[in-house]
């Protein structure tokens, strides 16, 4: 029988060969996706999320098994990614970089604002055009909106996980969601 | 929950991630509330939309990642060595300096000195005597140059003996 995920970190605890790679070969995807939807930037994601991993290998025997694995390891890595962009806006404050617009401190550089990978093969797709224009306007979110959005639209975690994740209540991540959907609303309809 | 308006429970109420009392609340505002269901329902809509459309991450070589993440964890589980090891890595180095220094120091001559400049006079002078000396063949010297013939002796046919 297949160990849990939880019967997997305890065992990592305990280092036990081999159980680390499982975790790493269960979790790798989803880990670099969830870097990567935070931060917007390859190698960024990539040094993330083998971070978040070495975290983990580091204090698996910390994991008390009171919430699911997956909650408390997105914490670890979105703590992860969330102190990589401090450590990436402080940088930018030391060298002068300035944002021009006036939407507050948050905004991203603007070489990370190309539109997601998307395809726009055919001319004339509104749709298709659309789509790519929510991702980009996701894009320039806070990082905790953002991070509010991916888990929650795309992971599928429930309020009180994303709750989890980011350490705050589940009232903050309500007030997230909806700062951040209701932005989306208005700049799409703004755009017509 | 207020009955006022349930703006921020909507999403929730949409991704179905309430509890059944707080549900039948927001249901029971929905009901009675035409702004609320307007707004539940553009929410609904870009909640389908972000889910359908999320783009996906640049692509990666799982072997490679895996690979770099062992090599990492192994730098860092070696931990307190590691960083002792950068600590005393220069230590070679400087013994290694120190002692092609000694042996350089130790290998000069005890005599070896700059050269002293009364000494290098007194040489160039002793030359330049010498040559006064010998002046006339300075002269000669001086003449086959005006002429290019130093330049050329090899040139020059070979002396007829006898």
């Amino acid at each position: 029988m297949e160990s849990s995920d939880e019967q997997l970190c305890r065992a990592v605890a305990e280092r036990e060969p081999g159980a680390f790679d499982l975790l790493v070969e269960r979790y790798q995807e989803r880990a670099y996706r969830i870097a990567w939807s935070v931060l917007r930037d390859r190698e960024d994601a990539r040094d993330c999320s083998q971070e978040a991993f070495i975290r983990l290998h580091e204090s698996a025997g910390s994991f008390a098994g009171q919430s699911k694995f997956s909650t408390w390891f997105y914490r670890i890595l979105v703590n992860c990614c969330l102190d990589q962009q401090r450590r990436r806006r402080g940088w930018r404050r030391l060298v002068g970089w300035r944002d021009q617009r006036a939407d507050g401190p948050d905004e991203p550089d603007p070489v990370e604002q190309a539109p997601a990978p998307f395809t726009d093969p055919v001319e004339g797709m509104d749709a298709e055009r659309r789509m790519t224009r929510v991702w980009a306007l996701v894009d320039e979110l806070s990082p905790q909106q953002r991070a509010a959005v991916t888990l929650s639209c795309r992971e599928g975690l429930a309020t009180k996980d994303i709750a989890a994740v980011l350490s705050v209540s589940e009232a903050t991540v309500r007030v997230h969601l909806h700062r951040a959907l209701s932005t989306l609303r208005r700049r799409l309809g703004d755009e017509g | 929950m207020k009955d006022v308006h349930v703006d921020e429970w909507l999403i929730d109420h949409v991704r179905g991630d309430l509890d059944p009392a707080d549900r039948a609340r927001v249901d029971v505002h929905l009901t009675a509330c035409a702004d609320c269901r307007a707004s539940r329902d553009r929410f609904a809509a870009l909640i389908t939309e972000l889910a359908r459309t999320a783009p996906a991450p640049p692509p990666i070589h799982w072997g490679a990642y895996r690979a770099e993440l062992r090599e990492r964890l192994e730098r860092r589980t070696a931990g307190p060595g590691r960083v002792w090891g950068w600590l005393v890595r220069p230590l070679p180095a400087l013994v290694a300096a120190g002692l092609v220094t000694v042996l350089v120091l130790a290998g000069l001559p005890a005599g070896v000195r700059p050269p002293d400049p009364i000494a290098l006079d007194n040489t160039i002078l002793a030359t330049e005597l010498d040559m006064i000396a010998r002046l006339d063949v300075v002269q000669q010297l001086d003449l086959l140059e005006d002429f290019n013939v130093i330049g050329e002796l090899d040139e020059l046919p070979e002396p007829q003996k006898g």
